[in-house]
């Protein structure tokens, strides 16, 4: 499947709002401006946009926990004021204030995130039979990472995903460690996707850093979805060139990294990638490029001003109380 | 008006609510065909897409009903073994309380959990586990225990109506009783208790099979020591008023559960009884528990978990 003019403007546009984001992030969370943690996204944005540009607003999705869902949400067209006012306990926040760093838009059916690694898999199988029993062609955007698909849960929802043939696509962003686990001691094989054989899945490896062919994967994958051909299983390398969570140490195994291994990662940042191929093929000028920078830029400042100027939520415990069950 | 048991009272429940909505389904492992016979005949009428087995995937299971409840169906999940909803318990329990309340209380999660549970069969502990007060211990989550043939389909069609989780343990000791179960849609409300048997002496609270003990050791007290017997048929919402109204009168209170001592309902209760109606107390609350030993099969269950002997006990020791 290849990508028109437009399409690749869309990835390239989106790509550079995920790279705004996540920096603002990272910046707020060094300020003291931001709840809980922050798991920096640097490097590996790429999966994230190419899976979810093109979804529409009735396919569910549950994105990845690195760069706590934003690259995703973005691509997939949530409003990111409503989570960062949730990430720094507003009132106004999507949640409330209250859920911290978890997430919830019902509506553009990204429903939650849960602290557990691998809490996507079991919704994934229930989203995907109601799109199937539905049959209106939604589809099920299933992102997460390498380590994700150590949970028995992975191996629970590809089997019963390929049995009836739902509408799932298995996005898996191997970035080669969990935490600080390498995943050549974690993992058997040099493909996490292999795992999808057993299944009788279709799989594919795709360069996780290229964001074109995320995308092109991704629209292959959900076209197959949408007409009822079942599940697929996309592994995109990609890589993480910061730490796993800020203000942990930057180990692979029990060794630190090292700057010159960071600095051969940041030569592979698929905006990098990304902007030689948009030049080279004339899809955008300089001039184009440096404007999608001031928009990003744009944004970041309104996300932040939103967030910034809402009340802290601070509800009293009777209102918290009466709002545990549903009417 | 049939006399069914309270495993045709619950299948009972299921086929009118199948038929009312279209939203409902059931899911779980072999309830096509049926371990239990709860879901007997439900495939034929209603096909295999609502009556929906899976693998024994416990959590893939579980999530069919998750992922569905958030696009709108109104799934019951069916666990099997009480003992065997532990294998999914971080979605059952901490995912599924949660769910509602972190993320704003904007969108609800409507789905019925339901397993059985209980000594009686001499199964052993992962098969005789009581789990109504583990899932009472998780906010967000409404538990409710069926007593009665009536009372079982009346519960599930309240469980299946309403717009939160519901866990509906049955309990196997029981199933096969009979009772008079109406074919009207009436609903039996959660979070009310039933008072079985009025007495000024003595309250006992009881439930599902060890309700049936103890409305037998209140009939052989009779003459002796006037016992109340109440129901409380909903853990979450936990019908207290009923209770205080009960202590108004006996100023004497046991609590018969059937789970464990450390951290059960009954301590939860008993703690609640002292914060708000120490007064009206003319004795400490005894409890009658499951001692903390996993559940024993074989011959020893009869002895080990609460029984009528223990009930009686209990309910002489605190009139002393």
């Amino acid at each position: 499947m290849s990508l028109n003019k437009e399409q690749m403007r869309t990835l390239y546009r989106n790509l550079v709002r995920a790279d705004h984001m996540n920096n603002m992030m990272y910046q707020r969370m060094l300020q003291g401006k931001l709840i809980g943690f922050y798991h920096p996204s640097d490097g590996a944005i790429a999966p994230g946009v190419g899976a979810c540009s093109f979804l529409n607003e009735d396919d569910n999705l549950s994105p990845h926990h690195r760069g706590h869902g934003i690259t995703h949400m973005l691509s997939k067209g949530i409003d990111i004021r409503y989570y960062l006012a949730e990430h720094t306990g507003k009132d106004t926040g999507c949640c409330g204030g209250r859920s911290a760093f978890h997430f919830s838009f019902p509506k553009q059916k990204v429903y939650m995130m849960s602290g557990f690694i691998g809490y996507n898999f079991a919704p994934s199988v229930g989203w995907g039979w109601a799109a199937k029993r539905r049959n209106q062609g939604q589809v099920v955007m299933n992102c997460s990472g390498d380590g994700s698909y150590g949970q028995g849960r992975a191996h629970e929802a590809m089997l019963m995903a390929m049995n009836w043939r739902l509408p799932i696509i298995f996005f898996c962003e191997n970035n080669g460690m969990a935490i600080h686990s390498e995943i050549s001691d974690m993992h058997p094989t040099e493909d996490v996707s292999s795992l999808a054989q057993g299944y009788g899945m279709p799989a594919m490896v795709i360069d996780g850093q290229d964001v074109f062919a995320c995308a092109e994967a991704a629209m292959a994958a959900i076209e197959r979805a949408r007409n009822g051909k079942g599940p697929t299983f996309i592994e995109a390398k990609t890589l993480r060139i910061k730490e796993h969570d800020m203000g942990t140490p930057d180990l692979k195994g029990w060794e630190a990294r090292t700057e010159e291994e960071r600095e051969e990662l940041k030569q592979r940042d698929p905006l990098v990638l990304a902007t030689a191929r948009v030049l080279a093929e004339g899809i955008l000028s300089q001039a184009d490029i440096d404007q999608l920078h001031e928009q990003a830029s744009a944004e970041v400042q309104e996300i932040e001003d939103f967030a910034d100027n809402s009340e802290i939520a601070r509800p009293s415990e009777e209102e918290l109380l009466a709002d545990v069950f549903a009417p | 008006m049939a006399e069914l048991t309270l495993v045709e009272a619950i299948n009972l429940a299921y086929a009118e609510e199948l038929r009312r909505d279209d939203k409902v389904f059931l899911v779980g492992q072999d309830i096509r065909g049926g371990i239990f016979p709860h879901t007997m005949g439900l495939v034929q009428e209603f096909g295999p897409d609502r009556i929906v087995d899976t693998p024994i995937a416990e959590s893939g299971m579980f999530g069919v009903a998750f992922g569905a409840a958030q696009e709108g169906f109104r799934p019951v999940v069916d666990f099997m073994f009480g003992g065997f909803s532990y294998v999914t318990f971080s979605e059952a329990s901490v995912t599924t309380g949660q769910y509602y309340f972190l993320h704003g209380s904007q969108h609800p999660l409507p789905l019925v959990m339901t397993a059985a549970v209980g000594t009686g069969m001499r199964l052993a502990n992962d098969h005789a586990m009581s789990i109504h007060g583990t899932f009472a211990h998780h906010p967000g989550i409404k538990v409710a225990m069926p007593s009665t043939p009536y009372d079982a389909k009346g519960l599930m069609k309240a469980a299946i109506r309403d717009n939160n989780p519901v866990m509906i343990p049955w309990h196997m000791g029981i199933m096969q009783e009979r009772g008079e179960v109406p074919d009207d849609d009436y609903i039996v409300p959660l979070g009310k208790a039933d008072v079985k048997l009025a007495g000024s002496d003595v309250t006992v609270l009881a439930n599902s099979m060890q309700l049936k003990h103890a409305l037998a050791v209140a009939k052989k007290l009779e003459g002796e020591i006037d016992v109340e017997v109440i129901d409380p048929r909903s853990f979450v919402p936990f019908d207290m008023e009923t209770l205080l109204i009960s202590l108004e009168k006996t100023n004497r209170l046991v609590i018969i559960d059937e789970d464990w001592e450390s951290g059960g309902f009954a301590a939860t209760l008993s703690a609640r009884v002292m914060e708000q109606a120490f007064d009206l107390l003319d004795a400490p609350v005894i409890r009658v528990t499951m001692a903390n030993m996993p559940v024993p099969g074989g011959y020893m269950e009869e002895y080990v978990a609460p029984n009528p002997t223990k009930i009686e006990a209990a309910i002489r020791q605190v009139c002393a």
